[in-house]
């Protein structure tokens, strides 16, 4: 795949772990705990793509569009500027709506998506199509359909979904809900890790189908300007802590075995 | 009798200075809104809520949810601002929706109508003019 094929985030560091970004027409996961930065990302993703010249469409079950102005401005970004030149809309809806607009012929969302000639798209969050069905089988399908609805619609998604669990060491409630890995187009986990006593954030991409990416575990930060993935803990791992194997166990706590 | 009429014109004569005080000098163009679109506080809070939440399509249950209203009194609401051509409503499946016409010209004026109702002297007269009951 090229270089030039890719859907770029935008976002320091994570471009180079996508091998270059995104694939076009893919699904994308964003999985993590509440506040770690899946919002940051997707709002992140959203803007690069809007100056960049290619709108942008978020879809929130859950935020007001308001909400989205402000975060995004307290990084500088100004959505409502966006919204006026036709580069960013924020529609609100359900789950069921949305996929059942989606699913019609010339339903609302697809003709903003024609008319603004969306690219990309942030879906927050895929957490509430969960109150869609208590049955995985039937989640999976439905969670399907949308997925393909918006790959035919040329769209570049960023879907994020919570995840229940603070910390790597917590027991996971939701480890017997639908397992969204294998339905989507690439897979990447937020989470916090504690080591030594502080809370740090880390980012690590599962799974990209189709490409080749970085798997190794890496720090990130959200500053002014928003997020920044930074160097491997690895790389710190005999700096800062001085204590490697405490690393190592942060580690698996916060990935492996969940 | 005499006095009787001379009470009905008094009466009349404080509501049109009422009238006057409140809504004599308000845009004709922003009364031409109230008065086909408004008529309950209710009404009010969706139509700020469409205008902030333009691109909303929702049901029923979900938009009350989002006003913090009851579902009964804003299906109502609904339906009239659908039936007065504010609100496209459209049946999705076995769901019905809700959303803001796609009209540049009737957006203006409900983005007009939401700017003039943070003015508080503006929302006074919303107000009284709410609880003679949409009339004049």
């Amino acid at each position: 795949m090229q270089q030039s094929e890719r859907v770029r985030t935008g976002i320091p560091g994570l471009d180079e772990m996508l091998n270059g970004g995104f694939l076009p027409r893919t699904a994308n996961l964003v999985e993590g705990a509440p506040g770690c930065g899946k919002t940051t990302l997707g709002m992140q993703f959203i803007y690069h793509g809007a100056q960049a010249g290619e709108p942008g469409l978020i879809l929130t079950f859950e935020q007001f569009p308001q909400q989205y102005y402000r975060d995004a401005a307290s990084f500088g970004w100004d959505f409502r500027a966006l919204e006026k030149q036709g580069l960013l809309k924020v529609v609100m809806s359900s789950p069921e709506v949305a996929l059942a607009d989606l699913e019609r012929f010339n339903g609302k969302i697809a003709r903003l998506i024609h008319e603004m000639q969306a690219q990309r798209i942030l879906v927050e969050s895929l957490s509430h199509f969960e109150r869609m069905s208590r049955e995985p089988r039937e989640l999976r399908t439905l969670l399907y359909s949308f997925f393909n609805a918006l790959k035919r619609e040329g769209l570049v998604a960023l879907l994020t979904r919570e995840t229940y669990v603070l910390l790597g060491d917590e027991e996971s409630e939701d480890a017997d809900q639908t397992n969204l890995g294998f339905l989507v187009d690439s897979y990447t986990l937020l989470r916090y890790v504690e080591i030594e006593s502080a809370i740090r954030r880390a980012i690590i991409v599962l799974k990209m189908r189709g490409s080749a990416h970085d798997k190794r575990i890496r720090q990130f930060a959200i500053g002014s300007q928003g997020m920044v993935v930074q160097d491997t803990f690895r790389g710190r791992e005999g700096i800062m802590s001085g204590n490697p194997r405490q690393m190592a166990e942060s580690f698996v706590k916060a990935f492996i075995r969940r | 009798m005499l006095q009787q009429e001379m009470w009905v014109r008094e009466r009349m004569s404080m509501n049109d200075l009422t009238f006057r005080v409140y809504i004599g000098d308000m845009d004709p163009e922003l009364l031409t809104f109230l008065k086909r679109y408004v008529d309950s506080f209710t009404k009010v809070d969706l139509l700020r809520f469409f205008h902030n939440n333009p691109h909303t399509i929702d049901t029923v249950e979900n938009i009350a949810h989002y006003a913090g209203r009851d579902q009964e009194t804003v299906q109502r609401e609904l339906d009239q601002l659908a039936t007065r051509g504010l609100l496209e409503k459209t049946l999705l499946g076995q769901m019905v929706v809700y959303a803001l016409v796609d009209n540049p010209q009737l957006r203006k004026q409900l983005a007009d109508f939401v700017t003039a109702s943070n003015d508080p002297q503006f929302r006074i007269r919303l107000i009284y003019y709410l609880v003679k009951g949409g009339h004049f």
